[in-house]
């Protein structure tokens, strides 16, 4: 096990430092588009194709690949949820979307060869089990970091989070009132 | 439990309400159409547990405080228990923190209170085997166990610690069951709480001040002994004279606390204390300059590194609700303390939904059909006990082309080892108790049917960074104490051994991670520490 171990930091290293250039290399060749897309706050148009074509197989038994509202009100949330975070957050969300993004490194990262527009919910499913599965450190990240974003903007919306049973929290009210409706007291005081 | 969805909560605890009639100086940095320029005995940068604790003890000692807060100031009025404001307002980075790699999530609060005003009022202290490390292994001198038991004792009562007397929510129940039947030790948790209502939502902040958090308790108390409060201001770096700190300076940060419009405060002070938590103290003395002849200042930061398990059981556990942390198991976290494989503390987190779907570390259908179970899911979390063995230095932290900290803190096999045989300890605990399936936080496992099944899979897992799920709450260490400034960034004092004038009180004082969460730990050693330091004051 230590050389395989020993092997896979080389691969994860090797594997980072070319995904940063082909990274750099989207930016520099002009391929990302710089600024959010219409009715985004941070979302690139780019990141919008992307996350309509992945989120139906995040959120699979909740969205349906034909459902656009659902996926809208996702990506959505999702714009929102990035503006909330902080700004190296958004830069590293940013980068990781520039690799799912482009070309070539869309194509070696996902096997996504044509753009993510074209891509079926099946397709979808096989580029984030590649993610997932790989030898690549990064690429696990970017995983991690792409389903965690997605889930949580679907729950992060009270109406969803319904959805699972959670009857949700106690009301707040703005006025002075006491506490209405039981609720257990402690017991010492 | 009842459908705590019905209840109604109104604003009538908040003690802000009354500020204006209390005479409470309070700044909002993000309103000022100039620079502000203040004077004070001590300024305070950072209102979490040290913040808030020094504040309290300096005021009631007479001198004059400013304490200084890069996050809003959000109150119980305000805490509506919905997720999405609570990350937003209440967290560093919106619970976007993590560390240089992503490897892991850092859970940290940013408003005032810090992170008191978030944490789930869990009150350990110190464990004796900590101090005695800190005094035999890493120089440190005045924390025995018996010299620090006045200072728990003391901020114990100011807090009203008491072990928590009602019966767990069954998230908690699980672990006391697993426990006793497994045959491990188990106890009830102590909690920083006064007419608490046993809601469950102490990590959206306290909608009625039952926490007895800095925000509810030391803060109101420091502003009533005319302390002066000035929030969304990020202090930027220490002022100084040769050796000789005099005060701070911080620039002002929008409402939104994610720019700055560009008004600075300045602040001019005899003493100058940090406080702002396990990241962000390190981070004002690298971007200070501070003089750091051993290379210390950042290193040896510690988390606890966390994982953990969910479990679908038959009986309902509504894990959303209830006092989220009542039971612990320390059976296998003292069975060595700076030998062997590391030791671990065994806990439970609320699961409100968003919390809990962010952290299954799956998508597809095995999200989806887990959480619309999550009304009969148990969760258990293993916290790791780091910075005790010569494998586990912590992270260090930096600061990035912009000055912002940015922690690295890889995980190495070391740790990994004992996220794989905390993800055995806790399944089977959770087979034990009747779960219907268990999966671990890991990217590639699932729902397994059956405790050998889960062994079986567990033992193939890929257990790396990212593949393996890990978080963080509790940021310690940074800055270490200890009577050797080789080995040290501060004095057994807090005075930084480098500079006249400056001291740190917070939590990146430890020299190792607690091995329990630390808020108490930060109470009564910044309790003493100020303590210290006013009675120098005053002399």
């Amino acid at each position: 096990m230590p050389s395989d171990r020993r092997d896979f930091l080389k691969l994860s290293v090797a594997g980072a430092a070319a995904l940063s250039t082909m990274s750099a290399g989207a930016t520099l060749s002009g391929c990302t588009s710089s600024g959010p897309a219409s009715g985004m706050k941070l979302l690139r148009p780019e990141d919008v194709e992307l996350l309509r074509a992945v989120t139906p197989a995040v959120m699979k038994g909740k969205i349906a690949p034909g459902d656009t509202a659902a996926i809208e009100q996702t990506v959505k949330s999702f714009d929102t949820l990035l503006a909330d975070l902080s700004e190296p957050v958004v830069a590293g969300v940013h980068q990781a979307f520039d690799v799912l993004s482009f070309g070539l490194s869309r194509g070696l990262t996902t096997g996504q060869w044509s753009s993510w527009s074209k891509a079926s919910l099946e397709d979808a499913e096989k580029a984030l089990a590649r993610l997932r599965d790989s030898g690549i450190g990064l690429l696990n990240a970017i995983y991690a970091a792409v389903i965690r974003l997605i889930i949580s903007s679907w729950y992060l919306i009270p109406d969803n989070a319904a959805t699972t049973g959670y009857p949700g929290p106690p009301r707040k009210v703005a006025s002075p009132v006491p506490v209405v409706a039981p609720a257990a007291k402690e017991t010492r005081p | 439990m009842t459908d705590l969805s019905q209840v109604i909560l109104g604003s009538s605890t908040d003690p802000y309400n009354k500020a204006a009639e209390r005479g409470w100086d309070i700044r909002d940095a993000s309103a000022l159409t100039s620079s502000l320029e203040l004077e004070a005995d001590v300024v305070i940068v950072g209102t979490g547990a040290g913040g808030g604790t020094a504040a309290e003890t300096l005021s009631k000692a007479g001198l004059r405080v400013v304490l200084l807060e890069a996050g809003p100031l959000k109150t119980s009025s305000q805490f509506d228990m919905q997720e999405r404001a609570a990350y937003r307002d209440l967290y560093q980075e919106g619970t976007g923190r993590g560390t240089k790699d992503g490897g892991m999530v850092i859970l940290q609060g940013r408003s005032v209170g810090g992170s008191t005003t978030v944490n789930w009022t869990t009150s350990f202290r110190t464990p004796p085997e900590t101090l005695k490390f800190w005094t035999e292994q890493m120089g440190v001198s005045g924390c025995s166990p018996k010299e620090m038991a006045p200072h728990f004792q003391y901020m114990e009562q100011r807090l009203n610690i008491h072990k928590w007397p009602q019966a767990p929510n069954n998230n908690n129940a699980m672990l006391q069951r697993a426990a006793e039947k497994l045959g491990y030790s188990w106890d009830t948790i102590h909690r920083n709480v006064r007419g608490c209502l046993n809601l469950g939502y102490c990590g959206l902040g306290c909608p009625v001040d039952a926490k007895q958090s800095m925000l509810a308790t030391t803060i109101p108390e420091a502003l009533d002994r005319k302390a002066t409060l000035v929030h969304r201001a990020r202090v930027v770096k220490v002022l100084r004279d040769g050796d000789v700190v005099h005060g701070v300076e911080a620039e002002a940060l929008t409402a939104n606390v994610r720019g700055t419009t560009g008004q600075k405060i300045t602040v001019r002070a005899a003493r100058t204390i940090l406080a702002g938590g396990a990241i962000n103290s390190p981070a004002v003395l690298l971007r200070s300059n501070v003089p750091d002849p051993y290379g210390l200042v950042g290193k040896r930061t510690f988390l606890h590194p966390t994982t953990l398990t969910m479990a679908i059981y038959e009986e309902a556990i509504d894990p959303f609700y209830g006092a989220p942390q009542s039971i612990y198991s320390d059976h296998f976290q003292w069975q060595n303390v700076d030998t062997g494989p590391i030791g671990f503390k065994l806990e439970v987190p609320p699961l409100q939904p968003a919390f809990a779907a962010g952290f299954y570390s799956t998508a597809g259908e095995e999200i989806t059909q887990s959480m619309d179970q999550i009304r009969n899911t148990q969760c258990m979390i293993a916290l790791l006990r780091d910075g005790f063995h010569e494998q586990s230095q912590g992270g260090a932290v930096e600061l990035n082309d912009k000055g912002q900290p940015v922690l690295d803190y890889p995980m190495n096999d070391y740790l990994m080892e004992g996220v794989r045989r905390a993800y055995n300890v806790m399944l089977e605990m959770q087979f034990a108790t009747g779960a219907k399936s268990a999966r671990p936080a890991h990217k590639q496992a699932k729902h397994y049917m059956s405790w050998k099944e889960a062994k079986a899979a567990v033992a193939d897992l890929d257990v790396v960074a990212h593949k393996a799920t890990v978080g963080s709450a509790h940021v310690m260490g940074g800055c270490p104490m200890g009577d050797d400034p080789k080995r040290s960034v501060a004095g057994s004092d807090g005075k930084f051994h480098h500079l006249d004038r400056l001291y740190i009180m917070d939590g990146s004082l430890f020299p190792t991670s607690i091995g329990a969460n630390p808020q108490l730990s930060i109470y009564g050693l910044v309790y003493k520490l100020a303590g210290n330091l006013a009675k120098q004051l005053q002399a």
